[in-house]
């Protein structure tokens, strides 16, 4: 079985050269807003930035200039370290289980069905539910007699304690963010599956292939613009979660969930240090940067990102 | 290949199950926004009569109708702006080749990839700048797009089916009257989802608001409702009585939306 | 985009943040600091932490304030205790600070070392000079309040830290709970005996993670030991020593470290998984907050801190203060509204209505108080001991925190957690 989807890249629609002229005013007509937007409130403030981190700002006087001095601190900062390993521990334990499950979920939501309506509505209640107001919940949801113990206790295992032990709790931050981000990822993988060709799958079908084989050759490459969009915006989530850890556990116990924003945090406007706080910003900033562009070269796979 | 009928009560069982274990954490909500106290946070029962107390406490603490004010005009305002921007933004990248659109987009993945944390400062000398501090414009325009916003909305561009935007052109229609009338009823569910998001990301916003809004009039909910959770002191129950309420807003926005949402996919599923 | 647009954007944005900065630290010219006729005027922005029984004293004094001198205007603001540092920081960055605020006694020297603070105008408060003012308070708690021998605040809502336990807990375990432990050796045996079998129920639990407690109970320990955190002088950290090790060492020894609670350590007292604490006044009023079935001196009671077998005694303690910002165009004004503040009659309606110790000259016979908590505190007054003065505070509070949960938690030998508590420091002092 073979798949001719035709993807032509902008400029195929091209029909000339008052065309490509009326798209090009168009296009920078809709995306001037946008630009002067960037330019204005991040490329700005992010060029102060990377200044900042090759100085020795504390929040107050005139910063000086120190050269790589805050690079070459952060090499020999176990803090740094610490956070870094984290971070990228929290990134993959976070990302990969809520997407396996949000594609688990969304591949049989996204048939119509008036039942199916109502789960997706359902699905979506705990991202609608505000984080920083109801952290004191997952608190107590985590707490000795809480909710998470008594569902374990079902299955029979025993309390643990999982916001003060070292090894659960990640875990348990994992836990609330999955929770909170699972029903964002299956509504954009629904609305994603769902505008796919119906046209193909009835095809494959035809030709006797299995769910299976229909969900790895045809709905996966067609969904790989969606998964590029939800892959991409977990991994930066996941590098950039600073919420979770600040209300639930303040990085503890013993540094165990001190991400890499919340040492930034710390760094920038506890200890005030915000020229090497900048520096440790750059440096999370390369690594999401090199990340998102294995991404997209990965789930391109044509001539569109 | 029609699904068996065994299959597809397995799989209703298994996605309603999994639904149900989502939902717990919100009844846990309830019980919390139920406790007498401190030591009263474990349990999952829910006491009616003392929520309701929580809930006659909570509106009557004069703050309260203000602080839910100023947090619908903080919402909508942002999430309307960035529907507008980032969705027009989203759809010229996608779609249409203009100049500078390469360095656009790279910045917008950059921008995603930066940490909120270290413009916090520059971004505050900024809005100082222009004059800002202390009003709705300081806590808004900073969020009147977003790198999330334009991201979401060009992926789901790029799929807009050609021969529509084009047979459009072919009768005639401006690039203008393409976007509008062509390119945004089909990306209706991009739309609503960032409509949906971005309100809600700014009804949990807490830090900038808090930096910028040097008055208590100006103050949205999550500021607002901080000040219930002092140092050593707060009363557990009336914390989670605020968050519940609190909740109620975006959930009902959701389900509101949730008609649109479904009849803009159901357009959008038209197309081949 | 071109090189050259490029490389003009990074200017602009340099200049943007430069300008910023310029001005925060800007030589705003000293307007005359006193008015010739010595009346307050102006328009006062106010920042502080709110708790809600102090706000009632608060918002009573301000509008009198008001009445009184028509000339000033006050508008307050309430910020969350937590948040109040990150909001005061950016502000100061932004150089749009309040003209006064209600800080932590701690970060004085941080703030002042970077020219963020007025000293005080002693004629706004009614004082020749200085040392008249000083007259005015506890000796201890309002020099703790200077840095580089100007002061920068005046101190309010001063707290020793005292023992509290459970009587309760302390019957069950055969303890008399009229004879709580006076020596830390002391708190170890009875722990021992208040521990559950599966180690549920403790005696002494610490309270972990929060850098200021974690500096109060091991400089308790620390420098009972005859040791220090730092230097005395402020310039190296000492932990390292033998005093620091046996202080960490007996710092992991009690208490579980994996019990929790969304209030830590205050929350399993109230529980009462914990029957011992470590904590400060306030908690007086906290603890029937969090448990409505505790009542003091029924079911927990308050003991003077412990100190080591033979040694010396020593009270941690802290105190906020009211600060003035240097860049306030109003300095005379707002020393003058914080003289107002803190009049004696004010000072004893604080204690009585929000458990908060103002500490001038002779508040130990301030009425309003529990009798046996003044006691307490006014014996240990004379220990009273605010920790290491340094402008890095954050900085050393945090390693200190991290050094104390490591040993806690058995990840790191006390040796090696004092070691790298010094190597963390000699970075940052």
């Amino acid at each position: 079985m073979t798949l001719t989807v035709r993807l032509p890249g902008p400029a195929a629609t091209v029909s000339g050269r008052g065309q490509r002229w009326a798209e090009a005013r168009a296009g920078s007509l809709l995306a001037l807003p946008a630009a002067v937007y960037f330019l204005v409130f991040w490329v700005v403030p992010f060029a102060g930035a990377v200044w900042l981190s090759f100085t020795d700002y504390e929040l107050a006087g005139v910063p000086a200039w120190t050269g790589l001095d805050n690079y070459r601190r952060l090499l020999g900062d176990p803090g740094f370290w610490n956070s870094a390993r984290v971070t990228a521990l929290y990134t993959v334990a976070s990302v990969v289980p809520s997407i396996v499950l949000a594609l688990a979920i969304a591949v049989p939501l996204s048939r119509p069905g008036r039942v199916n309506g109502v789960l997706r509505a359902l699905v979506m209640i705990p991202a609608a539910m505000p984080l920083v107001a109801t952290s004191m919940v997952w608190s107590a949801i985590f707490a000795d007699e809480g909710l998470a113990n008594t569902l374990i206790g079902l299955v029979g295992i025993g309390p643990r304690p999982w916001l003060t032990d070292e090894r659960l709790a990640l875990w348990a931050l994992v836990i609330m963010t999955t929770w909170k981000h699972l029903g964002l990822f299956v509504i954009i993988l629904t609305a994603g599956l769902q505008g796919l060709p119906s046209g193909v799958f009835e095809a494959a079908a035809i030709d006797g292939a299995g769910p299976v084989r229909i969900f790895a050759r045809i709905t996966l490459p067609l969904l790989r613009r969606t998964l590029l969009f939800v892959l991409v915006i977990a991994v930066i989530g996941a590098m950039q979660s600073f919420v979770p850890a600040f209300l639930l556990t303040k990085g503890g116990p013993a540094g165990a969930t001190e991400v890499l924003p919340l040492y930034l945090w710390a760094t920038g406007f506890g200890f005030e240090r915000m020229g090497y706080a900048s520096a440790i910003a750059m440096v999370l900033l390369v690594a999401m940067l090199a990340l998102s562009l294995v991404q997209f070269g990965v789930l391109r796979g044509g001539d569109d990102g | 290949m029609r699904p068996s009928r065994l299959g597809s009560a397995v799989r209703g069982t298994l996605l309603s199950l999994v639904v149900a274990v989502m939902l717990l954490p919100v009844y846990a909500m309830l019980a919390v926004a139920s406790a007498s106290d401190a030591t009263d946070l474990g349990g999952l029962g829910f006491d009616a009569a003392r929520f309701g107390e929580h809930l006659s406490q909570l509106f009557g603490q004069g703050g309260f109708p203000l602080y839910l004010r100023n947090s619908v005009i903080l919402s909508l305002g942002v999430a309307v702006l960035e529907v507008v921007f980032s969705g027009a933004a989203g759809y010229a990248l996608a779609q249409l080749p203009f100049p500078g659109r390469r360095v656009l987009f790279a910045v917008v993945v950059g921008t995603l990839s930066l940490s909120p944390i270290v413009v916090l400062v520059p971004m505050y000398l900024v809005v100082r700048q222009l004059g800002w501090i202390d009003s709705f414009q300081g806590m808004i325009v900073p969020f009147a797009m977003s790198a999330f916003g334009v991201f979401l909305v060009r992926q789901f561009a790029l799929s807009l089916p050609r021969e529509l935007l084009l047979s459009a052109r072919v009768d005639g229609a401006g690039e203008l009257r393409v976007f509008l009338r062509v390119a945004v009823p089909l990306l209706r569910p991009a739309l609503l989802t960032l409509f949906l998001l971005q309100f809600l990301a700014q009804w949990d916003n807490l830090l900038w608001p808090l930096v910028v809004a040097n008055r208590p009039g100006l103050w949205p909910l999550p500021v607002g409702l901080s000040q219930l959770q002092t140092e050593y002191d707060f009363s557990a129950g009336l914390v989670g009585t605020a968050a519940l309420v609190t909740a109620v807003p975006p959930l009902v926005l959701m389900f509101v939306l949730q008609r649109y949402y479904v009849a803009g996919l159901t357009l959008g599923g038209v197309k081949k | 985009m071109t090189l050259l647009t490029r490389r003009r954007l990074l200017a602009a944005a340099a200049l943007t943040t430069a300008s910023g900065l310029l001005a925060a630290c800007g030589g705003s010219e000293p307007e005359a600091a006193v008015p010739a006729d010595g009346v307050p005027r102006g328009k006062l922005s106010v920042w502080l932490h709110q708790t809600k029984a102090y706000d009632a004293v608060f918002t009573k004094l301000l509008h009198s304030y008001v009445q009184e001198f028509g000339g000033v205007d006050v508008t307050p603001l309430y910020v969350p205790v937590d948040k109040l540092d990150a909001k005061l920081l950016t502000a100061f960055a932004g150089d749009a600070p309040p003209d006064l605020f209600k800080i932590g006694g701690w970060t004085i020297a941080g703030h002042a070392r970077k020219g963020r603070l007025a000293p005080i105008i002693p004629k706004a408060m009614g004082v020749p000079d200085e040392k008249a003012l000083v007259a005015q308070y506890d000796q201890n708690a309002i020099s703790s309040l200077s840095y580089q021998g100007r002061l920068y605040g005046v101190p309010i809502d001063y707290t020793i830290c005292c023992l509290y336990y459970r009587r309760d807990r302390f019957a069950e375990a055969g303890l008399d709970p009229d004879k709580p432990p006076a020596t830390w050796e002391e708190v170890a045996e009875y722990s021992k005996r208040l521990t559950s079998a599966d180690g549920r129920k403790v005696g002494l639990q610490w309270i972990l993670g929060n850098p200021q407690w974690t500096l109060m109970q091991l400089l308790a320990l620390v420098k009972g030991k005859g040791g220090g955190i730092l230097s005395a002088d402020a310039g190296t950290a000492t932990l390292a020593s033998d005093a620091g090790v046996e202080a960490l060492r007996y710092y992991g020894s009690v208490g579980n470290a994996k019990l929790s609670n969304p209030l830590s350590g205050f929350g399993l007292f109230a529980t009462g998984q914990a029957a011992m604490v470590v904590s400060g006044l306030f908690a007086m009023d906290l603890f029937p907050a969090l448990n409505k079935q505790l009542v003091f001196g029924e079911s927990f009671d308050i003991a003077p801190l412990p100190h080591w077998d033979g040694g010396q005694p020593v009270a941690p303690a802290y105190t906020w203060g009211w600060a003035v910002a240097e860049q306030s165009k109003l300095p005379y004004t707002a020393w003058h509204f914080i003289d107002y503040l803190q009049r004696e009659d004010v000072a004893a309606r604080q204690l009585k209505d929000a458990s908060l110790l103002t500490p001038v000259k002779g508040w130990e016979k301030l009425p309003g108080a529990d009798p046996k908590a003044m006691e307490i505190m006014a014996a240990a007054a004379p220990h009273a001991d605010f920790g290491p003065r340094t402008p890095v505070w954050q900085e050393m509070a945090k390693a200190l925190t991290d050094a104390g949960d490591a040993v806690a938690f058995g990840k790191k030998p006390p040796e090696r957690a004092a070691a790298d508590f010094d190597q963390a420091m000699r970075i940052a002092l």
